[in-house]
């Protein structure tokens, strides 16, 4: 092999490791993480509703953990 | 070789010399309040001092910050004194907290997070009791109500001490 493409590798392999690095969050910098914007669900009764028709209209293709089917009223 | 064993030998000093540990002495900083002055650890050498890290966004620090101030208040802010670290980035959400909830220690404010990195803070709230001589005594991560009652019991301890008496 070339050197110069040894070197070539070498910098793509530095370059895709660097793709790799975080710089991990700090207890103190967890304000916008702390928000109530970013839970993955900003409405839980909203969540709540959505999931039992979810479950009630699919319960046969599962996936939510109850097995069921209907119109999901009660 | 001996250049990658050099490199990881003074990472591992740097990642062990950065937290502030019990027994060691306190890394000295300084920083405003929300009022512009300009304060400094070491003016209060000689004295107890509490220092505490917090956030507005952080629940627990919430509950803190009120009974911390009554603890101040029950030691008569002369001899021990707290000093709370404001790490909220935004300085409008910390001010809105304190107007809700005043307090009437010193309140200073570091939102670039500069000095939890020197005492090298591993959750939120963190809470450091620095004695006399400006060795750090006791160190609390999180907090709960009977968290108070142990510090109290603690700063009584370290307030019949005198100086250089470890």
């Amino acid at each position: 092999m070339r050197p110069d493409f040894r070197l070539l590798i070498l910098l793509v392999v530095a370059a895709l490791l660097a793709g790799c690095a975080t710089k991990p969050v700090q207890p103190w910098e967890r304000g916008r993480l702390a928000k109530w914007d970013m839970r993955w669900d900003p409405d839980p009764m909203q969540a709540a509703a959505d999931d039992h028709a979810h479950f009630s209209k699919e319960g046969t293709s599962g996936a939510i953990g109850a097995a069921g089917g209907g119109c999901g009223c009660n | 070789m001996q250049l990658i064993r050099t490199v990881l030998f003074g990472l591992a000093l740097a990642v062990t010399a950065s937290a502030a540990e019990p027994g060691t002495q306190a890394p000295g900083f300084s920083a405003k309040t929300f009022e512009g002055k300009q304060i400094s650890l070491a003016d209060y050498r000689g004295k107890i001092v509490f220092v505490d890290f917090w956030a507005s966004w952080c629940s627990p620090c919430r509950e803190s910050l009120p009974l911390y101030d009554k603890l101040a208040a029950d030691f008569g802010g002369d001899d021990f004194i707290v000093i709370a670290v404001n790490l909220d980035e935004t300085a409008a959400d910390a001010k809105k907290f304190m107007a809700e909830h005043p307090v009437k220690y010193t309140v200073v404010q570091d939102p670039d997070g500069d000095i939890p990195k020197v005492f090298g803070v591993s959750g939120m709230p963190s809470s450091y009791l620095i004695d006399r001589d400006g060795t750090i005594r006791q160190r609390h991560v999180g907090f709960s109500k009977k968290d108070v009652d142990m510090l109290r019991a603690e700063v009584t301890k370290l307030l019949g001490k005198p100086a250089g008496a470890s």
